[in-house]
C-alpha cells in the first residue's frame, strides 16, 4: 500500500477506535435508559449507525461504478469494490443485531416485514455483485457487469428507506430524519451522532485499507500476467 | 498455519465466542439469565460481540490478503 493512502487510512482507523471507545462510554455509562424497551434498546446505538454506514457504502459502490462504466478508470472499479466489501460487513451487523433486538422489543427475531425483507435483498444483491465478478471468465466484462449490479442495487437504499413509511410495518419510523425533525431526547441523539461519525470515520479508513489491498493485487496480477505473455507479444 | 487457515480464524474465534455464549442464552429467563444480568444484558452484550467481530474479522481479513499480495510481489519467484 502507498505510504500517502497508508498514513491516512492509519490516522483515520485511529480517530476511528477513539472514537468506538468515546462511543462505547456514551453508550453504556452516559445515556439514560429508553422507558418501554430498557437496556436492549442501547443496540441501537450500532444497529443504526451500521446501516447509515451501509448504504452510504452501497451509495459510493454506486456512484464509483456509474463513472467507472462511463470514464473506464480502474480506480473507480477499485473504490467500488473495496466500498461493497464494507457494505456486506456493516449489512451483516445490521441483520445479525436487529434480531437480537427483535427477540426482546417484538418476541421474535424475524418477521417478513418489508424493511427487513428489504434489507435482506439488499445483503443478497451485493453478494451477487462479488459473484458476478467471479464467475466471468474475462475480467474486463465481470468488472463491468458488477458495476451494472452494484448501481441495481443501490436502487433498494431508498426503497428500505421508505418501506416504513409506505407500508404498514413491525419496524418503527424513522426518528432523525423526518419532516418535523428528530424525535429524540437530546443525549440519545447526541450519541446516535457520534456513533454516525465513528462508524463513518472507521467505514472510511478501512475502504482506504482495502483500496490497498486491491491496488497491490492489481499490480501481482499485471506483474504476473507481464511474465506469462510470450516473447515478442 | 496455512493462509488459508489463517483467514479461516477470525471466524473460528467469532465461532467459539458465539458457542460460549449459548449456554448462557439457553438459561435467559431461568437460570442464570434472570438471577443476574437477564436475557436483555445478554443479547446487548452478544449484539455489540457480534458487530465487533465482524469488523475485527474483516480487518484481519484484509491483513493477511495483503501480507500474501505483498509477499508475492517482493519474491519475483512466485506468481
Amino acid at each position: 500500500m502507498a505510504s500517502p493512502i497508508k498514513w491516512r487510512a492509519l490516522t483515520a482507523g485511529i480517530a476511528g477506535v477513539v472514537g468506538i471507545v468515546v462511543l462505547h462510554w456514551m453508550v453504556f455509562f452516559w445515556v439514560p435508559t429508553e422507558a418501554t424497551m430498557g437496556v436492549i434498546q442501547r443496540i441501537f446505538y450500532i444497529h443504526v449507525p451500521a446501516a447509515w454506514v451501509a448504504f452510504m457504502a452501497f451509495g459510493v459502490v454506486a456512484l464509483c461504478s456509474a463513472i467507472y462504466l462511463w470514464l473506464g478508470d480502474e480506480r473507480l472499479d477499485m473504490m467500488a469494490v473495496s466500498a461493497a466489501e464494507g457494505g456486506m460487513v456493516f449489512t451483516t451487523v445490521v441483520l445479525l443485531t436487529g434480531p437480537l433486538w427483535g427477540k426482546i422489543a417484538w418476541g421474535t427475531y424475524w418477521v417478513w416485514d418489508p424493511r427487513l425483507t428489504l434489507t435482506l435483498l439488499l445483503w443478497f444483491i451485493y453478494l451477487g455483485y462479488f459473484m458476478v465478478r467471479a464467475a466471468t471468465e474475462s475480467p474486463e466484462r465481470g468488472k463491468r457487469f458488477a458495476a451494472v449490479v452494484g448501481i441495481v442495487g443501490a436502487l433498494d437504499i431508498p426503497l428500505i428507506h421508505l418501506s416504513v413509511v409506505w407500508f404498514r410495518s413491525l419496524h418503527p419510523g424513522p426518528v432523525v430524519l423526518k419532516p418535523e425533525g428528530p424525535s429524540l431526547h437530546p443525549q440519545m441523539l447526541a450519541t446516535l451522532l457520534t456513533g454516525f461519525g465513528v462508524f463513518t470515520v472507521l467505514f472510511f479508513s478501512l475502504m482506504a485499507y482495502r483500496f490497498g489491498l486491491e491496488r497491490a493485487r492489481r499490480a501481482a496480477a499485471a506483474r504476473a500476467a507481464g511474465r506469462l505473455r510470450p516473447a515478442g507479444a | 498455519m496455512s493462509d488459508r487457515a489463517g483467514l479461516r480464524a477470525p471466524f473460528l474465534a467469532l465461532a467459539l465466542v458465539l458457542a460460549s455464549a449459548l449456554p448462557a442464552l439457553g438459561q435467559a429467563g431461568g437460570g442464570l439469565g434472570s438471577q443476574t444480568l437477564g436475557r436483555s444484558y445478554w443479547f446487548l452484550f452478544l449484539a455489540y460481540a457480534i458487530a465487533w467481530a465482524l469488523v475485527l474479522g474483516w480487518v484481519v481479513s484484509i491483513a493477511r490478503r495483503l501480507a500474501r499480495v505483498e509477499k508475492e510481489l517482493e519474491d519475483p519467484r512466485e506468481t
